[in-house]
């Protein structure tokens, strides 16, 4: 296991080399920065792609702010602030960078991107999402994508291969659902820590190979012993995202004794509840499969009620005893859900641990943080 | 809470409340501190000392608009409550908006209450009363947290249905076309306080290009017209208000009068020397502009029209609130609702005057292209307005008032708990003043909540604003 985990990461490393050397050869790249926009139609027209969501880094958060608010969340403003520290090879070389517009601090990073002269195309995803019409505004940008795409490929989609793509992503999916599976299981093989990596890589290695990969992560899983203690608290760990680079907090949660067994997360994670349905027009089935079928995104419209209803769910799956919520620090709508969700939490008797980041991982933070992970752990632990 | 009537007596007869309109009103008032609990030391600090030194009262005009502020603050914890008992419909709304759609309802169902309580509430009671603390903090007490920088009127929204100041309406409509925590709050509030009602959420996705202009997007037009249609017909269902093409030429008509009679005022005061009144009441007055005054302009017209008089006479006998050849600053929102800040400014020789938000653009004021289709009408006046724009579009407008009211100088900031309409302001900071030469300053902070940012701590940063434009000024 550990060695396949060791080999994706060289390969999710090396896919940067791969396509600074592709922009060479003349290949056209398109840089997304979400799981709202299909990479997998934007290759069948002819494009490398790459997600932008690194993240955990405090310095490139600060490079943001002669030209940007205080306040806005460490995620995106990473966005902007590894390129402008220049830490972000392929930004600069990307022909395109498509953002899917979920709420104003992408909003404004996007802004903040054109204005250094990043050329950038916006998918519009209103919040008010049982408003009449508004999933088809979501399809119609979808489409507008896809037209300025073709524009910079010169190269009209190719329908086929962009279901065979689908195609893949949704063994991709069928596999991590399997492995989450495995993890409803007394003691788990896997931890957070390890599920991460496999979604991150999972955006950034070549189809084929992750699915190799999985399959064989999968095997080795299957009857393993579980890794964590015996009595260790099984936890359902909830945010907007953990990005690519920012995995000091489940390692730390994995070193103190709590297996975070159930994830979920709005970005930089796959889209496991309902896969893209293959027959029919990919693009509108894509569009309700993110907006439809799949839980809506916290800022999303009436939506908190929903998404506790999934997570109770969760929680009975995975035999859930406590809630990590794990916040991006000024991120305002998170931050009012987990007012409401610790509140009926509370009414149903679960621990829930609020853990704000602002990407600061010094040791001077890591040790109060460690501390109250600590705390927390051997609370649950306590109340088993 | 506030017991002593000759004290609130004293306080409605500065804000123009004479005689038997006086001797009506103040029960009603009284009625209303003691649901908001403003106590006799609240209105005592008021009269004596707050308004007086951050407010231009020797001018009538002004006095009147404090009046009509009343006026609307009694209707919405006094008037509402009772628009409820009656089974008359009770509509809130969150800002910013385009008023005209709320001036429509209004005017097809004239029982009806309409207004923006948690503006209405911080405004009037941090502008003339500097109270608006207590209600900040328990919201914060209650779970809207400090530390994550959340906005003071949604903070105000949730203190006030939690202290049950206010009555919870058939419907708010909740415009989140800027502010995503805006109609989110509607949801905080109902899952913490428990109070239900229904909240219909008008959105579009912040997706224009930079070198786009919104308000030329057919399609643009056409959703946004959609979602407002949408928006209309699920009010109407649960109150039954019923808009029209007659409700919308008399809301467009009284707007575009108003609208007309502020653009005469900014550009009587941007163009005069000395200034004659600061830019906190210049920007108070664009108020009706912004959010839907209950009393619609009936109280504000009038209070405008006074002041317009009062101020050509302050010109003609060249008095002004600071000396002949000072600087003038003009800002992206002058923030009235700290009024100490206009005051330090002119402590320190400068006149803010007018806000590159609430000043009409050339497109604002002309014609619309959609003049008697409803909803596109709604759709196109939202995105003419500035804070309904990309940030290149909105840098447009701002370089044309820029050039029309010629300041010395231009403030940004104060919008540092908004994700939409403070993050950009840096870049609309470097873009304009590239493109007009007028320098620009930026100062974080907070423009509706001082618990942060006392008097003290931004003297400094004044102090070296205004030094730095007497300097500019002396060189020209």
């Amino acid at each position: 296991m550990r060695e396949i985990m060791k080999e994706l990461d060289a390969l999710s490393r090396g896919r940067v080399k791969e396509l600074i050397q592709a922009k060479k050869d003349g290949a056209k790249i398109i840089e997304y920065n979400g799981t709202y926009i299909p990479e997998e139609i934007i290759r069948a027209a002819g494009a490398q792609t790459y997600l932008a969501l690194r993240g955990g880094e405090p310095e490139p958060t600060d490079a943001v702010l002669d030209y940007m608010l205080r306040f806005m969340n460490p995620l995106a403003r990473s966005l902007a602030g590894f390129m402008q520290l220049g830490l972000d090879p392929i930004m600069p070389i990307s022909d395109l960078l498509v953002t899917q517009q979920t709420d104003n601090h992408i909003g404004r990073i996007t802004e903040l991107l054109e204005f250094k002269g990043i050329k950038v195309n916006k998918v519009g995803i209103p919040a008010d999402w049982k408003t009449d019409g508004a999933d088809a505004y979501y399809e119609r940008s979808l489409r507008e994508m896809i037209a300025e795409v073709e524009e910079i490929t010169g190269k009209k989609v190719d329908w086929d291969e962009a279901k065979a793509n689908f195609e893949k992503s949704n063994q991709i999916n069928e596999w991590l659902r399997k492995i989450n599976d495995l993890r409803k299981k007394d003691n788990p093989p896997i931890g957070l820590d390890d599920v991460i990596h496999l979604h991150h890589y999972s955006f950034i290695v070549d189809p084929d190979v992750m699915l190799e990969k999985l399959e064989a992560i999968y095997g080795k899983l299957a009857d393993a012993e579980g890794i964590f203690d015996a009595n260790a608290p099984r936890l359902l760990f909830i945010g907007r995202a953990v990005a690519i680079g920012d995995y000091t907090v489940p390692r730390i949660f994995e070193q103190s004794g709590g297996a975070i067994v159930a994830e979920y997360f709005d970005e930089g994670y796959r889209v496991l509840q309902k896969d893209v349905d293959m027959e029919g027009d990919l693009v509108h089935n894509f569009a309700k499969n993110r907006y439809v079928d799949t839980l809506p995104l916290s800022v999303m419209q009436p939506g908190w009620k929903e998404r506790y209803a999934y997570f109770k769910q969760m929680i009975e799956d995975y035999r859930i005893e406590g809630v990590v919520w794990y916040q991006l620090c000024f991120d305002e709508i998170y931050d009012m859900e987990c007012t409401c969700l610790a509140k009926w939490l509370e009414e149903s008797k679960v621990p829930m641990l609020k853990l704000e980041s602002s990407y600061e991982y010094s040791r001077e933070s890591t040790g109060p943080l460690t501390t109250r992970i600590e705390s927390f752990v051997e609370s649950v632990k306590e109340g088993k | 809470m506030s017991k002593c009537v000759e004290l609130n007596k004293k306080l409605l007869e500065l804000a123009e409340f004479h005689g038997e309109e006086l001797d009506a009103f103040l029960p009603r008032w009284m009625e209303a501190t003691e649901i908001i609990g403003l106590s006799d030391e609240n209105v005592e600090f008021a009269i004596n000392e707050f308004i007086p030194t951050n407010w231009d009262i020797k001018f009538k005009g002004l006095r009147m608009m404090i009046g009509a502020f009343l006026r609307e603050i009694v209707d919405l914890v006094v008037g509402a409550r009772e628009k409820k008992k009656e089974g008359k419909p009770v509509v809130y709304g969150i800002i910013p908006c385009v008023p005209l759609s709320y001036y429509t309802m209004k005017s097809a169902r004239p029982d009806m209450y309409v207004g923006f309580p948690d503006f209405l509430l911080v405004n009037t009671i941090n502008s003339f009363f500097h109270n608006a603390a207590p209600y900040i903090n328990y919201a914060e007490e209650i779970g809207f947290t400090y530390g994550c920088r959340h906005c003071p009127l949604n903070k105000m929204r949730v203190s006030a249905f939690a202290k049950k100041i206010l009555v919870a309406p058939n419907v708010i409509w909740s415009w989140g076309m800027n502010c995503d925590e805006g109609p989110k709050t509607d949801e905080f509030i109902q899952c913490l306080v428990g109070e239900e009602w229904t909240a219909v959420v008008s959105r579009i996705a912040h997706d224009t290009k930079i070198d786009e202009t919104d308000y030329e997007d057919e399609e643009r037009i056409k959703y946004l017209s959609g979602v407002f249609k949408d928006g209309i017909r699920q009010i109407h269902e649960l109150t039954g208000i019923e808009i029209n093409e007659t409700a919308l030429k008399d809301a467009q008509a009284k707007n575009l009068k108003y609208s007309f009679k502020y653009g005469q005022l900014v550009s009587l005061v941007c163009k005069a020397d000395p200034v004659p009144i600061g830019g906190n009441a210049l920007t108070q007055f664009a108020m009706p502009m912004v959010t839907a005054f209950n009393n619609g302009y009936t109280y504000m017209e009038p209070a405008i029209d006074v002041l317009l008089q009062e101020i050509r006479a302050e010109i003609k006998a060249g008095n002004g609130v600071t000396p002949k050849g000072a600087p003038k600053l003009g800002s992206y929102f002058v923030p009235f609702c700290i009024p100490w800040v206009d005051r330090l400014f002119r402590e320190n020789g400068v006149a803010t005057t007018f806000s590159e938000t609430m000043t009409p653009s050339k497109s604002q004021m002309s014609p619309h292209k959609y003049a008697t289709d409803i909803y596109s009408s709604f759709a196109e006046e939202w995105l003419r307005f500035p804070m309904g724009q990309n940030m290149g579009c909105e840098v447009e407008s701002m370089v044309e008032k820029v050039n029309a009211n010629q300041p010395d100088g231009m403030l940004m900031g104060f919008f540092d708990f908004d994700r939409w309409l403070g993050a950009h302001q840096k870049m609309c900071a470097d873009l304009v003043e590239k493109k007009t030469g007028v320098p620009h300053f930026y100062m974080e902070s907070d423009f509706w909540d001082d618990r942060d940012y006392s008097e003290e701590a931004l003297r400094t940063r004044i102090e070296s604003i205004s030094q730095l434009l007497y300097m500019k000024k002396e060189m020209k």
